[in-house]
């Protein structure tokens, strides 16, 4: 597809804007973080223990800025941008170690600045700005959508909502589809009922017997401030890919209404928050699709694709850093690490390797660093030894969040369990052909993995002080993203 | 886990369920058949992990001596070249660019000769300023002077600027200055937090040091090898311990030092027999019957420690409060053990 204007236009904003910031950075050091993860990633979790594994001070032997005491403290600072609201890092906290509940799952944007003082190798005081934004998921599964047009957009759905476990869930759609005409006159109302079938189907797709991850477009599924807008209510229709609508036909409307889409609401989300990143992670809740069945797991493996595809990786160098910013450290991480013994750590990073081969291999190819790891930036449980009989499975302890089942029985949320998951293989080619059974085909006793989802731990609490989150490879990650940042 | 298992069914046991027995790690009777059992592991995550020891700090920046003594050298090889008697005017009446490079070397000589002075003076200045400071400490200890104890920490962080490990022990100290504290506790405050790390890689720099002349010595054939190293080995041992506690002594600082150290060594020689030399010699006069070269090494590996134990003294800015002072049985103690693991 040729360039458009409205491309031109957007590359010269966005080159404008790398300028500007690449002249303050003179005066004030920033790491843009692009923290990136589908919804149920634990985004918020991560940033949250991130900002109070800093401020507060937890163990991070690994993180050698910290370790070594050049980092004098951490501390927060109001954001750059006014109209975006602030990380509710207080209210994440308290959720976290008062009420041992996750935070709820985020349904806006939201931002915050961390600021980190120092002293160099050398002995020079400086300091470093860390801007991290929060957002919802699902919102990232629309940047694929910038380079397709809504006929490509139409087929593909529509292909999509055909395979696998979908083609059930998306039965009622594909009924309302069949009485619609492309062609004839445009209709609000068969749009308004088209948008809200094409929208009920896609929320079934996120089911945890199912975890699909490509339901795009995002907004359908966390609407934010847009919920019964114009620009939300279409669906796709059955065009040909390369036809062109007839003027005042639904299909025009349903055209019109998916570009305003692409131009109110994805290109202004990726232009103020990724198209500026100067590291990213890419967090991965691999063990839902495990949970599922190798539909999810393949489902994951091509959303993941499709969004890197969409941000700039590869080695900075002088003029990209004044016109077009790169990423040039990306990491990895197979989130919820803690959800499995420590032997399996192995072959959970194994099989995200596996799953972002495509775009790790890419970006290793454009200069970038890369690294994978499990990562439990909140940890929830204890590690143990189950024998039974002669049988020892390697476990872990924790309490299951209430309304949680496993071999029939509920838990109420103040049980502790021991729980096996089930064994990840050496090799991970075996997940991706299909090799295991999962709850989107399968009763759940019969299912190959069970991952239970935690409470947070308990933590006993100093006299004075917030204590500290224990986590699992979180220094590592840090001193991988901005280590090289504190020398 | 092996290979050849297939795979395992997940499985979920309740803690409190009748049939799990829940075991501690050092258990091991065997319990009831037909239960299961559950053994909760070490965190690994809560497991001590090994951090590379701080470098000490080795800054260095443009080499002034280096540049001194080529400069001279280089003076020196144009006057053999030439003739050393009326060197500066013979080469300019031979030819000016030769004159002027000889004068260029004069004038380098000079200057870099300058800037050691400099240096050196330096060096004295900030030895006798950490001197100071010690007395200060040690009447504001006595004292118990709010104001002055704040002056002192505040000369103190002055001081410590130049290790960057200490940057988040001086945050944390500056955090405190506000808050409502006592002379005295302000400067027992000041040296745990900045001088415990420091203390701990002190100690760790005696106890190689006297490791180092215990096996030199031990192995040694000639008694003046041993003499040279040990000599050797204790100048580098006091300035190593300078420059961590902040001090940057050169030549003249050095020998001004080394006169505090062994004057400090005689003072304080009197109590060594009453501490635990004593039974430390009795001990080694076994080892030596055994082997009198053995003997040999550790003594004059324990009296390395001692100079190193007096260096600190002389050394560090503050007295020993609120910290232990190290004492030549910890050091014994490490002495020994390492010699231990190594044979």
């Amino acid at each position: 597809m040729a360039p458009s204007f409205s491309d031109i236009v957007e590359e010269a904003r966005l080159s404008a804007r790398a300028l500007l910031d690449y002249g303050d950075s003179f005066f004030n050091p920033t790491v843009r973080l692009g923290v990136t993860g589908l919804s149920r990633a634990g985004k918020t979790v991560f940033i949250t223990a991130l900002i109070h594994g800093l401020t507060r001070g937890g163990r991070f032997p690994i993180f050698e800025p910290y370790a070594s005491g050049r980092i004098a403290r951490a501390r927060l600072e109001p954001q750059p941008d006014d109209a975006v609201p602030r990380f509710d890092y207080e209210n994440h906290v308290r959720t976290l170690i008062e009420e041992r509940r996750w935070p709820s799952s985020t349904v806006d944007i939201s931002e915050l600045r961390l600021v980190i003082d120092y002293q160099r190798q050398n002995g020079a005081d400086r300091t470093l700005t860390i801007d991290i934004v929060d957002y919802p998921g699902e919102w990232l599964l629309d940047l694929p959508l910038l380079n397709k047009s809504f006929e490509q957009w139409s087929a593909e759905s529509r292909a999509l909502s055909r395979e696998g476990p979908r083609a059930k869930l998306a039965a009622p759609w594909h009924e309302h589809l069949k009485t619609l005409d492309p062609e004839g006159r445009e209709n609000e109302q068969a749009a308004l009922a088209a948008a809200k079938l094409f929208t009920d189907y896609l929320r079934a797709c996120r089911d945890e017997r199912f975890a699909m991850s490509l339901l795009p477009p995002g907004r359908f599924l966390m609407p934010g401030n847009l919920a019964g807008s114009p620009a939300l209510t279409f669906a796709p229709l059955d065009v040909a890919p390369d036809g062109s609508a007839p003027d005042g036909s639904l299909w025009a409307m349903m055209r019109r209404r998916y570009e305003a889409y692409k131009d109110v609401v994805v290109r202004p989300f990726f232009r103020d928050h990724f198209a500026r990143l100067d590291r990213q992670i890419v967090l991965v809740d691999a063990l839902a699709a495990f949970n599922a069945g190798p539909e999810a797991l393949h489902d994951l493996e091509a959303a993941l694709t499709g969004i890197l595809d969409c941000f700039r990786i590869g080695r900075s160098t002088i003029l990209s850093s004044l016109f077009r910013p790169r990423i040039d450290r990306i990491l990895f991480a197979a989130t919820k690490a803690d959800h499995l013994h420590h032997q399996s750590h192995d072959r959970l990073e194994a099989v995200l390797r596996r799953a972002v081969a495509k775009a790790a291999d890419h970006a290793e190819y454009a200069g970038a660093a890369i690294d994978v790891v499990a990562l439990s930036a909140v940890r929830a449980t204890r590690e143990a030894q189950v024998a039974r009989g002669r049988e020892k499975l390697p476990s872990i302890i924790g309490t299951p969040a209430p309304g949680e089942t496993a071999n029939g029985e509920a838990f109420d949320g103040e049980t502790e369990v021991a729980t096996f998951p089930g064994d990840l293989p050496a090799d991970p080619e075996e997940l991706f052909n299909g090799g295991f059974r999962g709850l989107s085909s399968t009763a759940s006793e019969q299912a190959d993995f069970r991952f239970l989802r935690f409470r947070p731990p308990l933590l006993e609490r100093t006299a004075n002080d917030e204590p500290a989150l224990p986590h699992i490879r979180l220094d590592r990650v840090l001193q991988f993203l901005i280590g090289d940042r504190l020398q | 886990m092996s290979e050849k298992t297939p795979h395992r069914r997940p499985a979920t046991f309740k803690l409190d369920d009748p049939g799990v027995v829940v075991m501690s790690p050092d258990e091991t009777g065997r319990p009831a058949r037909g239960t299961v059992q559950i053994t909760p592991e070490a965190d690994p995550a809560l497991l001590p992990v090994p951090i590379a020891a701080p470098r000490v700090l080795a800054r260095r920046g443009f080499r002034w001596g280096a540049l001194f003594w080529s400069a001279v050298g280089g003076l020196v090889l144009l006057a053999s070249g030439l003739g050393a008697v009326n060197l500066i005017e013979d080469l300019f009446a031979r030819s000016e660019t030769l004159g002027y490079v000889a004068l260029a070397f004069a004038v380098a000589a000079a200057l870099a000769l300058a800037v050691v002075i400099g240096r050196e003076a330096f060096g004295l200045a900030r030895l006798a300023a950490i001197e100071k400071l010690h007395q200060r400490a040690t009447e504001a200890l006595r004292s118990d002077d709010r104001a002055e104890s704040r002056a002192i920490v505040n000369d103190l962080l002055k001081l410590a600027h130049q290790n960057p490990q200490l940057a988040r022990a001086r945050a944390a100290l500056v955090s405190h200055a506000d808050d409502i504290i006592d002379g005295a506790d302000m400067i027992k405050l000041a040296e745990r937090e900045l001088l415990a790390p420091l203390d701990e890689e002190a100690r760790r720099l005696v106890s190689t040091a006297a490791q180092r002349v215990s096996v030199v010595t031990a192995v040694s054939p000639r008694a003046l090898i041993d003499v040279l190293f040990v000599f050797v080995a204790a100048m580098r041992l006091i300035r190593q311990l300078a420059r961590l506690y902040g001090g940057r002594p050169g030549t003249l600082g050095m020998l001004r030092l080394l006169r505090h150290v062994i004057g400090h060594l005689a003072i304080t020689g009197g109590m060594a027999v009453g501490d635990s030399l004593v039974q430390q010699m009795l001990g080694h006069g076994i080892a030596a019957k055994l082997s009198q070269r053995l003997g040999e090494g550790v003594l004059n590996g324990l009296l390395t420690a001692r100079l190193g134990l007096a260096a600190i003294d002389v050394t560090r800015p503050l007295p020993f409060t609120a910290l232990p002072r190290p004492a030549l049985g910890d050091l014994a103690k490490d002495l020994l053990r390492k010699r231990d693991d190594e044979a």
